[in-house]
């Protein structure tokens, strides 16, 4: 009798306890965010969705060489004589492979880097066709994407950007 | 109906009744797995007659992927076996590696990995811990274990750049030095989680509900944990004094001073309280390696940029957060390893279950297979 209300009491003094730990942190405010209304901005390191700059990109392949998945791919462009010049003509990354891994980064030789890892971690496919993204001259960092249903370079609207102005770093 | 099965029932009252077997999976889909297992249950009653655990689901060959991918790459791959705590898992490739390649680290890139994988544990057994109470039936602990893992990741965050597979221990050394910023966060998350540890015991440890949960459940005798060969919490739940880093110290675990929680009779409490406990010593290993932070390169130099390590082998062992975490290497001397093996705790922890599960009730199935913690990226790599 008396081990059935020790029991009992201890059963109950844990509840309680339990309780008072949960009211402590009840007039706490929130460390959960309300996702799709509030955004948090991850921290300046990290390994999002990658971007690429036409631009500054010398085409030396070193980044082709560094992938562990093989998700680059690139094509020298060539001036008016067929002379390879150090310049891409295409250059695209399938992120159906990519791991999200910092390797290609960390080999392009380019100041500022020509393939980076952008904050994005919304990255959003809805076809195969939309993860591998290409660049060509005058395409925007994010890239677009090769359609083979309408044979067309079509803009990724898969992906909701959170930075409207991607952060560039050097 | 087995004869042994009758003496774990009421022998009047089963005498007369005939009952047939049935045959149920648990899994793979199955919120209490913890990834896709598989475990095929013949019962009879409430009670396991058979257990057959069914692995395979998440495959990925990774051992075989790494013989066409030099050494920094396969570094990636090894993210992906243990995905909840993958710092130990790069560490101990990169030791392997640089066994095979003759390379020294420096001391402050030993120190930050040692800090790297640490606080990996935390996050690792945060992940255990606040599980366990959902499968158990108590869901509020969780909720407290994802408040705290969420501030372990974004130090990872922070420093390297992810979350879950972090890529951050690389041969000879590691990916970026620790900025005085990130380090003065840390000590201020360990500040805040000891007291945390305390409250963590109260609402799930100590709870007499959830003791009488575990306690004297799932019994592994020292000398079954032994034969079974386990590793980890799960050993040392059993009573076997067992740590990589105190029997063969790795990184300079040599020099921190941190005791190896044991178990006493090998219950799913014992286990469960084991990783409890090693949440605390990880907070001193951490706080002690911040503190004597030596100064210097964090990248040893003398690692090609595809090494090419001679022919020969390697073999290079961790203690993870789920056990011993062993890597065998094969090198013929090209840019590539020739045969990599992986020594993976959880799959050997998880054979176990086949003869563990039969005489237990379907209830308390869950409450074993939580208490050895398996990742199922690492059982099928
Ligand atoms: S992040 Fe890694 S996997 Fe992705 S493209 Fe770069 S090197 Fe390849
Ligand atoms: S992105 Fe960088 S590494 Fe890749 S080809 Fe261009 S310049 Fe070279």
């Amino acid at each position: 009798m008396i081990k059935y209300f020790a029991n009992v009491f201890n059963n109950s003094r844990a509840i309680v306890q339990g309780h008072w730990i949960t009211l402590k942190y009840m007039f706490k405010p929130a460390v959960t965010i309300h996702y799709p209304d509030e955004k948090l901005v991850p921290f300046e390191k990290f390994r999002g969705a990658l971007l690429f700059d036409q631009q500054v990109c010398i085409s030396c392949n070193l980044c082709v060489k560094a992938c562990p998945s093989n998700c680059i791919q690139l094509e020298n462009a060539k001036n008016e004589t067929g002379k390879k010049i150090a310049k891409v003509e295409w250059y695209s990354i399938d992120f159906g492979k990519c791991n999200f891994c910092r390797l290609c980064e960390e080999a392009c030789p380019t100041k500022p880097k020509s393939v980076w890892h952008s904050l994005d971690y919304e990255v959003i496919f809805v076809k195969r066709d939309e993860m591998v993204r290409c660049w060509k001259k005058d395409f925007p960092f994010v890239g677009k994407y090769f359609d083979r249903k309408t044979q067309d370079f079509m803009d990724a609207e898969g992906q909701v950007s959170i930075h409207d102005v991607q952060p560039r770093r050097s | 109906m087995s004869n042994a099965l009758m003496q774990t029932h009421d022998a009047s009252t089963m005498a007369g009744l005939k009952t047939d077997q049935l045959f149920i999976n648990l899994g793979p889909q199955h919120p209490s797995t913890h990834g896709v297992l598989r475990i095929g249950l013949t019962i009879e009653g409430e009670v396991i007659v058979k257990a057959v655990p069914d692995i395979g689901y998440l495959h990925r060959g990774t051992e075989k992927l790494s013989e066409v991918r030099n050494y920094h790459h396969c570094v990636v791959l090894t993210d992906r076996w243990d995905y909840v705590s993958a710092m130990p898992n790069n560490l101990v490739f990169c030791l392997a590696a640089e066994k095979l390649a003759g390379v020294k680290t420096t001391p402050r890139a030993d120190a930050l990995r040692v800090i790297m994988c640490e606080m990996n544990r935390i996050a690792s057994h945060l992940l255990f811990f606040g599980t366990y109470g959902i499968d158990l039936g108590a869901y509020t602990p969780f909720l407290y274990a994802f408040r705290e893992r969420e501030m372990v990741l974004d130090l990872f965050e922070m420093l390297c750049g992810a979350r879950l597979t972090y890529n951050y221990i690389r041969l000879g050394g590691v990916m970026v030095d620790a900025s005085p910023e990130w380090l003065k966060r840390t000590s201020e998350f360990l500040e805040y989680f000891k007291p945390r540890l305390d409250e963590y015991d109260t609402l799930l440890t100590y709870n007499p509900i959830f003791m009488a949960r575990t306690k004297g459940i799932g019994i592994v005798s020292a000398a079954e944990a032994k034969d079974w060969a386990l590793s980890g919490p799960n050993l040392r739940g059993s009573g076997v004094n067992y740590d990589v880093r105190k029997f063969a110290p790795y990184s300079g675990y040599e020099n921190y001073d941190f005791e190896v929680p044991l178990g006493k009779d090998g219950s799913c409490w014992d286990r469960y309280f084991c990783r409890v406990s090693e949440m605390r010593q990880s907070v001193r290993i951490v706080s002690q390696a911040i503190a004597k932070l030596p100064e210097g390169p964090f990248q040893a130099s003398g690692f090609a940029k595809v090494p090419k390590p001679i022919a020969g082998e390697s073999y290079a062992n961790v203690e993870a957060s789920r056990g011993d975490l062993g890597i065998y290497l094969a090198s013929d001397g090209g840019i590539s390893p020739y045969r990599m093996h992986v020594h993976a705790p959880s799959f050997i922890n998880l054979a176990m279950l086949q003869d563990k599960l039969v005489g237990m009730k379907v209830s308390d199935v869950i409450a074993l297979l939580g208490s050895i913690d398996i990742v199922l990226g690492e059982v099928d790599r």
